[in-house]
């Protein structure tokens, strides 16, 4: 087995009272697409900024390709692809200067790459990096990234407020260049569809924690929709095995739980179910339930 | 020329089958009508991939199920095709199944009020024209 991409043990980052990180140990083994999602302010960004060397942890340790987060070096850095939901970029500077700047600072330069992923895009060599629309400011952006041959490529919202045929091209780039064939790329969104789409495997972050780190699918399976008839009250949440979320609809009860099996319709059954129903959840079912257990709400709705 | 016979598929996101079982169930329905014949080329990996827009390790492990379950087989260097057909089945798990299947028709076809005879020509029918596509 070759040496992990990235490996964090007891990662905790703290601002003020509130950890953004929690204990982290994360392990992710080099090559394929690894999705990570969680509710917003999970940590994923202030994990992405300590593995890039940007913020030092409050304990613990991070490890990026076998290097320490708190020492890399220049050369270190150029094996590592970021990409940002803004696509900060120099607003000032021309496409064309832009490029043979990175192109000078990476060894590693790969122009096909670059080709191939920029000839998606209507982008001009004049051009100032600020008269581009949002999407080819992505399209650029990844190129750049895709272009320094990175060992670890970081994907942060990358496709946010593209339309349908930018996001296509920019995803399509990811998945069938040639230049991400031996890099690791790690891909944070919101959007289910997207990920169903691109992800092997999928890490699940709540509150600064490692929730989950599976296959999709496998994580999917994880979950069950029940629903079932059950004159007045149901069972109280803290009881449920499995507990994720619920709801009532046209009088019936919805419960969504984590590894449960058949055994669970004898729980609802022995709690006054009448019919008990089982059925299987899609990906975007399954996070929803899975994060919604300790997303925040109103106090008063609950 | 190209010898891949397409494959008339779409998956759908959000589907509570995850791509994979979506894929394999496709393409053994394709088999099992003759939509597909042995003996035809699949679409590469990375082809089938891009069509559907999805991670090309998704169709490759949907294809990996579909080789183990002797649907498909490799050639060396050439690729995937439909295998020939046998008997994937044991006797008992066919008889199984066949009963499940004439019991869930007969329990909705019952409430119909349809004459049995008629029953029988429908169901003839459409043998024969499942024929006709693998002739």
């Amino acid at each position: 087995m070759s040496q992990l991409v990235i490996e964090t043990e007891g990662l905790s980052k703290r601002f003020g009272n509130k950890f953004a990180l929690d204990d982290l140990s994360l392990a992710i083994a080099p090559g394929r697409i690894h999705a990570l999602v969680g509710a917003n302010g999970a940590g994923k960004s202030t994990l992405f900024r300590i593995l890039l060397g940007f913020l030092s942890p409050s304990a613990g340790t991070a490890r990026v390709l076998g290097r320490d987060c708190s020492a890399l070096t220049p050369s270190d850095r150029t094996l590592v692809g970021y990409v940002n939901e803004e696509h900060t970029l120099p607003e000032w500077m021309r496409v064309r200067e832009l490029k043979s700047m990175r192109q000078r600072e990476y060894k590693g330069w790969n122009a096909r790459a670059f080709d191939e992923v920029i000839g998606h895009y209507q982008v001009l060599p004049e051009q100032r990096v600020r008269e581009l629309s949002r999407g080819e400011r992505a399209g650029f952006n990844l190129a750049l990234a895709l272009a320094q041959s990175p060992q670890l490529l970081i994907l942060d919202e990358p496709t946010l407020g593209l339309d349908v045929v930018a996001k296509r091209a920019f995803l399509e780039s990811l998945m069938y260049s040639n230049a991400t064939e031996h890099c690791t790329v790690i891909y944070c969104s919101h959007q289910m569809e997207e990920i169903e789409r691109i992800a092997d495997d999928l890490i699940v972050l709540e509150r600064g924690r490692l929730m989950s780190h599976s296959p999709p699918d496998e994580f999917c399976a994880r979950i069950s929709h029940w629903i079932c008839d059950i004159p007045f009250m149901g069972p109280e949440p803290a009881t449920i095995p499995g507990y994720l979320m619920r709801q009532k609809l046209d009088g019936l009860h919805h419960y969504f739980v984590l590894d449960q099996d058949a055994a669970f319709a004898e729980f609802l059954r022995s709690n006054g179910a009448r019919s008990a129903n089982c059925m299987p959840v899609s990906l975007d079912r399954a996070v929803n339930a899975f994060l919604a257990k300790n997303h925040a709400t109103p106090t008063h709705s609950r | 020329m190209a010898r891949t016979t397409p494959l008339m598929i779409d998956i759908a996101t959000g589907d509570t089958r995850p791509i994979v079982r979506q894929i394999t169930d496709a393409v053994r329905i394709k088999i099992s009508t003759g939509e597909i014949e042995p003996g035809d080329q699949l679409p590469s990996v990375r082809g089938l991939a891009q069509q559907l827009g999805i991670n090309p390790n998704t169709v490759a492990k949907a294809y990996g199920e579909l080789t183990t379950e002797g649907w498909l087989e490799a050639r060396q260097g050439m690729g995937l095709y439909v295998a020939p057909r046998r008997q994937r089945l044991s006797r008992g798990e066919r008889e199984r199944r066949l009963d499940d299947a004439v019991q869930r028709f007969v329990a909705e076809v019952v409430p119909l009020n349809v004459a049995v005879d008629d029953v029988h020509t429908r169901i003839d029918a459409e043998f024969a024209a499942l024929q006709r596509r693998r002739a």
